[in-house]
């Protein structure tokens, strides 16, 4: 069954606000994705992945057609697909500070009813596996503009996945994050994605990290898909180089190298 | 400390001024007293020969409608001040930037040198025109903001708000240049003041004020979420587009009944929230009736300041605000900061 599937898709990504000119940044771009699916999304920088990552969460207008779980987007109400998508975009900034117990809440909004709100034992509960799982239990109580990058990445994790959907969609999840906390992360992403009925859908510029995670992987450039299939027939030199303009498996190659050779040695 | 023991303090605070603002003036009307005449009035029995006569005009029709509208007019812009903040995600926003007071001023003048009189609405005519015309600014900048800006993004808002009051007040200062016989009064109005208030006043901004507040807590969570920005409150389920259009026009008509019956006081709507956010953190559950309360208890006291310090003259509330806020806020948003966790 398809959880995904989108048809002639065209997107812009429009920042007049800010004086960058409006620009189509998704051109035309058909695909599906299976439930249980996890893919990732590979491309250099301005290739329409982030757009397209919001096209198909409704999150920019876009022509052309997507269908969640059947239906098609521009119909569903926010609060619907909010139950079936969780999204967690690029950091941004934090204007009023809240606590990350708070914050990690806010993702059980589509939960909560009535005038006040307060949350269920449920939630509670919710939280804190969430928080457990991104690894912020110790920092609940603390205030988001007291937290280092990482654990601002984390919190805001924690609260996509409060939201339990049965897809995520992840843009860049990686960033900002040191060493240690990015291998808990993968792992915690994996075992998440393994699970029946359970949807990935992120933008990587981590390629290692994009294979671990992976089913399938879409590569796309300059607003268009390049590929989508199996790992083994997108990771071809000529294939990638066509998608980053500079042949990436090389660099892949040369970048480890010292590290394999210095462990050789140990 | 706890947040009730917080709730606690500010609550009896701003009753306490209150109280000042009913017994402070040029007589001073002992506590005893005002019980009894307040007792008196509510069950309409008659006052006890004990209490001197001139009290119970001076406290019954003069301060307390007064100080009650003062305490409204205060909550009223405190509670829009939160909105707009967290709606457009920038600590400086307050109606009065998207253009609600300046609207207002124009109404009012347009009403005062053309000297347009209803029967019908009597001596509401000023406030009204003041309200329609400052509603009337504000759904411009948000029409106009949106045919620039389909999203309605807030550096958009925010500019477009900027523009039209700039536009407006130049139009009112053509208007008060050409009809100089009225700028006393069009300046006066524009100061902004409570002298003369009657319970009328105090008895509909308190109905304004209390469905105001109830009808925004009905959206305290979708101002936590709006306050991280549209695409993070979009992603957890909040129709964005409908929420904030909601809320710009429910904090616009909460200014626009504040600034109607007052003339224009600035700083409360800016500073306050900060304050709030300060001692309760930034669940807006919390934010929105303390900023309320605190707002109306500091609003009062800046009209007992008005009306005292230089007695018997009176200095215009407006002016106090300016003068204790504007070096307040400076403190709060550039000394208070530093390391601070439940601000900026």
């Amino acid at each position: 069954m398809w959880i995904i599937e989108c048809k002639n898709l065209h997107a812009a990504y429009d920042r007049r606000d800010l004086g960058i000119e409006e620009k189509e940044a998704v051109k035309g771009v058909s695909f599906t994705v299976e439930s249980g699916q996890n893919i990732c999304i590979l491309g250099s920088n301005g290739s329409g992945k982030t757009t397209l990552l919001r096209a198909i969460t409704g999150m920019v207008p876009y022509s052309g057609e997507v269908l969640l779980d059947g239906q098609p987007l521009q119909k569903l109400r926010r609060e619907k697909i909010a139950q079936k998508v969780a999204v967690m975009t690029q950091l941004s900034q934090v204007y009023f500070s809240y606590s990350v117990e708070e914050t990690v809440m806010m993702g059980r909004y589509i939960y909560q009813e009535g005038l006040l709100g307060r949350p269920t034992k449920e939630d509670c509960e919710v939280v804190a596996e969430s928080l457990e799982a991104v690894g912020l239990k110790d920092l609940a109580k603390r205030q988001l503009n007291t937290l280092s990058g990482g654990e601002l990445q984390r919190a805001f994790l924690a609260r996509t996945l409060a939201q339990q959907t049965p897809v995520l969609i992840l843009d860049e999840p990686t960033n900002h994050l040191d060493l240690k906390v990015q291998a808990e992360l993968s792992e915690y992403l994996r075992e998440w994605s393994q699970k029946p009925g359970h949807t990935l859908i992120g933008v990587f510029h981590d390629i290692p990290l994009a294979l671990a995670l992976a089913d399938e992987l879409i590569l796309m450039k300059q607003g268009q898909i390049l590929a989508k299939d199996g790992k083994e027939t997108i990771l071809q030199e000529d294939l990638l180089t066509q998608a980053y303009d500079f042949n990436v498996l090389n660099y892949i190659q040369t970048m480890t190298q010292p590290a394999e050779q210095f462990l050789k040695k140990q | 400390m706890k947040t009730t023991t917080k709730a606690g303090v500010v609550l009896a605070l701003s009753l306490g001024v209150l109280v000042a603002c009913m017994g402070i003036g040029s007589v001073n009307i002992p506590i005893p007293d005002m019980l009894t005449i307040i007792k008196a009035k509510i069950t309409a029995a008659t006052i006890p020969t004990n209490v001197t006569p001139s009290y119970v005009s001076i406290l019954w029709d003069i301060r307390m409608p007064r100080a009650i509208t003062a305490f409204m007019v205060g909550a009223l812009l405190s509670v829009s001040g939160v909105i707009m903040q967290s709606l457009l995600q920038n600590p400086l926003a307050s109606s009065y930037t998207l253009g609600v007071s300046s609207g207002a001023a124009l109404g009012v003048a347009l009403v005062v040198v053309l000297n347009i009189t209803i029967p019908v609405v009597g001596f509401f005519l000023l406030p009204l025109a003041g309200f329609i015309f400052g509603l009337g600014t504000v759904l411009l900048v948000i029409a106009v903001a949106r045919r620039l800006d389909t999203s309605l993004k807030n550096q958009t808002i925010i500019l477009m708000g900027m523009v039209f009051s700039l536009f407006v007040n130049a139009v009112l200062t053509m208007v008060s240049a050409m009809f100089s016989q009225h700028i006393q009064r069009l300046t006066l109005w524009q100061m902004g003041s409570f002298s003369g208030r009657r319970w009328t006043h105090a008895g509909l901004l308190a109905v304004v004020a209390l469905a105001g507040i109830v009808l925004v807590m009905g959206d305290h969570r979708e101002l936590d979420l709006m306050s991280f920005g549209e695409e993070q409150s979009m992603a957890v389920g909040v129709d964005t587009k409908q929420t904030k259009n909601r809320l710009l026009l429910l904090a616009s008509f909460l200014t626009g009944a504040a600034v109607c019956f007052t003339g224009i006081i600035g700083f409360v709507d800016l500073t306050i929230p900060h304050v709030t956010r300060r001692i309760f953190g930034s669940k807006h559950r919390l934010v929105l009736p303390m900023s309320a309360v605190l707002g109306g208890g500091f609003l009062a006291f800046a009209d007992l300041l008005s009306r005292t310090v230089l007695s018997p003259r009176e200095i215009p509330v407006g002016a106090v605000t300016a003068l204790v806020g504007a070096p307040f806020f400076l403190y709060l948003y550039f000394v208070g900061r530093k390391g601070d966790a439940s601000c900026g």
